[in-house]
């Protein structure tokens, strides 16, 4: 009984193994950290994937539809980042209260969105 | 009509109470007057639904909720869909679902043996109530506006769709659906019945929450594809994935339940996942409502949280401590032999351990940033590709462990097992091969390909007329559509296509195989609204294959405009259009191809109907029978 226990327990060992090593990296690949403007800006440059929350300076907005490109200014009242996103904006953008940019510092040390969320406080209730 | 709505409320909820109370007892005095109460309870509760209901048909916009979700101009079906599309109302619609899941368990002649029917809708009663207490107190649809508009704010574009209409109420029926199994098995736990005759009344109970739940999954993801615009069904954002924690525990409880097999533990596990499917239900509505997660559509949060998670910790400290003092109850009785095969249970064990791992999986992910934030003090989000890293590895060996159910569930012996594997498996092997040679993109669609010919191969014999197996049609149907939903969800993920691009009208361009002619804008003028649109020809080979039309809208009382996108849909592939944007007559146009997205909406027709067949189904008399 305890060999056949032992096996057992062995067997299950390599898919547990299997899962953790797929976590880490599934982990590493993924992973997003919530930064402040002000935090980020300290860190300068950083191959790590960001996500920073702030609202969109409206007179900052330059975009460009036909490539698409979109350049604009986030602010938290602290501190101000600028940033570019190369993508549609979505049609509710102009008015979203907050928005969070997922990305990452390029070369030139600019910040540079792969991902735009925005948040509205209550997207699928009618507007008041 | 206010007055009618919360009169009902209060009255369906003291009801209610009463029942509760009564029905507590360890005799239940006079069972028919119970269920009497109960039946005003639930009768009350569908007259406030209505009071709502004809309060936003007649536009009373005295009523803050029907001012904040209608408006005049809007056509009646939106108006009566409008109920669901804030907090209050979906509440009341939630418990509207309950209570006739209620009066289904009291309507049952099998289940009001022995007066079982009035404990059970004690449990569902005390759900009832809580539900009824927050409608009452801390979320109502009949609060009052002081100052009536001379109309509401209207019903957000994006929700004035068909999947809008259904998602939401197959949702709701979905995860009710579920809180009878564990009602079932808490009221047989109270009453001390050793004989787990609950295993088998919770039965098609699960079966009809779980094909709810699929189905209202489904159509979720159907109208982000349709509406969002982006070209996704599944994000795997907090709100999906708290629908799909009981889906997963909800499917391991329905194979715990398969009749006629004395697997270890039957009892125990069928308890501990009726119980977690349920409190999964509750737990999504808490994690959706709350706040206490950035989703990007999730309802703003409010005082409902606090109340789902003391209701949550309430569900779990309940059935722990109900599991423990009836323990005895759970043991299983020495097993008596008759397996179909010795391999069944233990693949039904693994299954199990998968749905659960995927389970886990995805909670731990949609925790994540609450769980670091918490440990490291820095928020840390994990987006879809961690998800799909993940839940991949887990769901294919799981979805190949099915195409070996008809097999094992024949009772045959290992060598004849692996006689009649070997030609599915040769064909699996083959179309791996095959699409890793004529398709490529990876091990990932090749094994999944793999995996779903293998259990269409093992699985079409079974709907075979004239087929007395063990292996009903229902349980064949039903895996079928999982599996053509695996094919879909794997060609819309790898063979995709996208480009942006800048068109004068007139300008024709090559995508995908077509030729795509652009036309040019047109305008056109609504009441509240003005719509830029933009069309496209499709055709291949000189012939016009079909039109496809997105559309921009702009709403007077507005801020935002809504986008309609265009979908030209084939079993092949989507072609799918949204027009970005405008200079003049020269429109930004986004392309994207997803292969085989539309097998996904038809598996999921192909799941409700086996679960349809397994219900319908003579042989195994899921409804009547005491033993199976």
């Amino acid at each position: 009984m305890g060999k056949k226990k032992v096996r057992i327990f062995i067997l299950a060992l390599i898919p547990a193994l299997v899962l953790v090593f797929l976590a880490v990296q599934a982990f590493q690949h993924s992973a997003a950290y919530y930064y402040t403007i002000s935090e980020a800006k300290s860190l300068g440059s950083s191959a790590q994937k960001l996500r920073i929350k702030g609202q969109v300076l409206k007179d900052t907005v330059r975009y460009d539809p036909a490539i698409p490109l979109a350049e604009f200014t986030l602010t938290d009242r602290q501190a101000q980042i600028g940033v570019v996103y190369e993508g549609v904006l979505p049609d509710n953008f102009h008015h979203a209260q907050e928005v969070i940019v997922e990305g990452t510092f390029d070369s030139r040390g600019q910040f540079s969105v792969s991902k735009l969320m925005l948040q509205c406080p209550s997207k699928y209730e009618g507007e008041e | 009509m206010r007055w009618v709505g919360l009169i009902s409320l209060y009255i369906s909820c003291f009801s209610a109470l009463a029942v509760l109370a009564a029905a507590a007892r360890r005799t239940v005095a006079r069972p028919e007057k119970v269920r009497q109460l109960n039946l005003l309870s639930i009768l009350s509760t569908l007259l406030s639904t209505l009071a709502l209901v004809l309060s936003f048909l007649g536009s009373d916009f005295r009523l803050a909720y029907v001012a904040r979700h209608s408006a005049r101009h809007l056509p009646a079906i939106h108006k009566v869909s409008a109920l669901w599309a804030g907090q209050s109302g979906s509440l009341l619609l939630w418990l509207l679902i309950i209570s006739l899941y209620s009066l289904a368990v009291q309507r049952s002649r099998l289940l009001r043996k022995g007066g079982f029917d009035l404990r059970v809708n004690a449990v569902i009663g005390a759900v009832r109530v809580l539900f009824l207490v927050l409608l009452l107190l801390i979320s109502s649809p009949f609060e009052l506006n002081t100052e009536p508009p001379y109309t509401g704010a209207g019903l957000n574009p994006m929700l004035q769709s068909l999947g809008m209409v259904v998602h939401p109420p197959l949702l709701f029926a979905g995860f009710s659906g579920f809180l009878v199994p564990f009602a079932l098995a808490a009221a047989s736990l109270w009453q001390d019945d050793a004989s787990a005759w609950w295993l088998d009344l919770a039965r098609p109970w699960a079966l009809v929450g779980w094909a709810f739940l699929t189905a209202g999954i489904v159509t979720g993801g159907q109208w982000a594809y349709s509406e969002l615009g982006w070209g996704g069904y599944w994000a795997w954002d907090p709100v999906e994935n708290a629908s799909l924690l009981p889906w997963l525990s909800g499917t391991a409880l329905v194979h715990a339940l398969l009749p006629g097999l004395q697997a270890k533990g039957r009892r125990w596990w069928s308890y501990v996942l009726a119980a977690l499917t349920f409190a999964l239900t509750i737990f999504g509505t808490f994690l959706t409502r709350s706040g206490v997660l950035d989703s990007v559509h999730a309802f703003s949060g409010g005082a409902l949280g606090t109340v789902f998670v003391v209701a949550l910790a309430g569900i779990i400290i309940c059935s722990a401590a109900l599991a423990w003092r009836r323990r005895h109850c759970l043991r299983e009785p020495e097993a008596d032999g008759g397996q179909a095969s010795a391999f069944l249970p233990g693949a039904l064990q693994a299954g199990r351990a998968l749905l659960l791992l995927l389970a886990a999986v995805v909670f731990v992910g949609t925790l994540f940033p609450l769980l670091s934030r918490a440990l490291t003090g820095r928020e840390i989000a994990l987006d879809a590709s961690f998800f799909n890293q993940m839940t991949i590895p887990l769901f294919l060996p799981l979805l190949f462990l099915l195409g070996w159910a008809p097999l094992l569930a024949g009772g045959r012996a290992e060598p004849v097992l692996l006689r009649s594997a070997w030609l599915p498996l040769v064909g699996a092997f083959g179309a791996g091969l095959l699409v890793q040679g004529r398709l490529g993109g990876g091990l990932g669609p090749a094994l999944a390909a793999g995996t779903a010919v293998f259990g269409l191969a093992t699985h079409l014999p079974a709907l075979l007329p004239g087929k007395t197996g063990r292996f009903r049609p229902g349980a064949a149907l039903a895996h079928i559509g999982v599996l053509i939903m695996l094919v879909g969800i794997m060609g819309s993920s790898v063979y995709t296509d996208s480009i942006y691009v800048s068109v004068d009208p007139g300008e024709e361009l090559q995508f995908a195989g077509y030729t795509v002619r652009y036309t040019g804008l047109t305008v056109a003028y609504g009441a509240d609204r003005y719509t830029v649109g933009a069309t496209l020809v499709l055709s291949r080979g000189g012939r016009e294959a079909g039109r496809l039309t997105s559309e921009k809208t702009f709403w007077e009382n507005r801020t935002q405009p809504s986008t309609d996108v265009g979908i030209f849909s084939t079993p092949k592939e989507d072609i799918y259009f949204n027009l970005a944007g405008w200079q003049g007559q020269t429109a930004q146009l986004h392309l994207q191809r997803f292969a085989l997205v539309s097998w996904i909406w038809f598996g999921s027709w192909v799941i409700c109907a086996g679960v349809l067949a397994a219900l319908l189904d003579k042989q195994v008399k899921v409804w009547h029978s005491r033993t199976l």
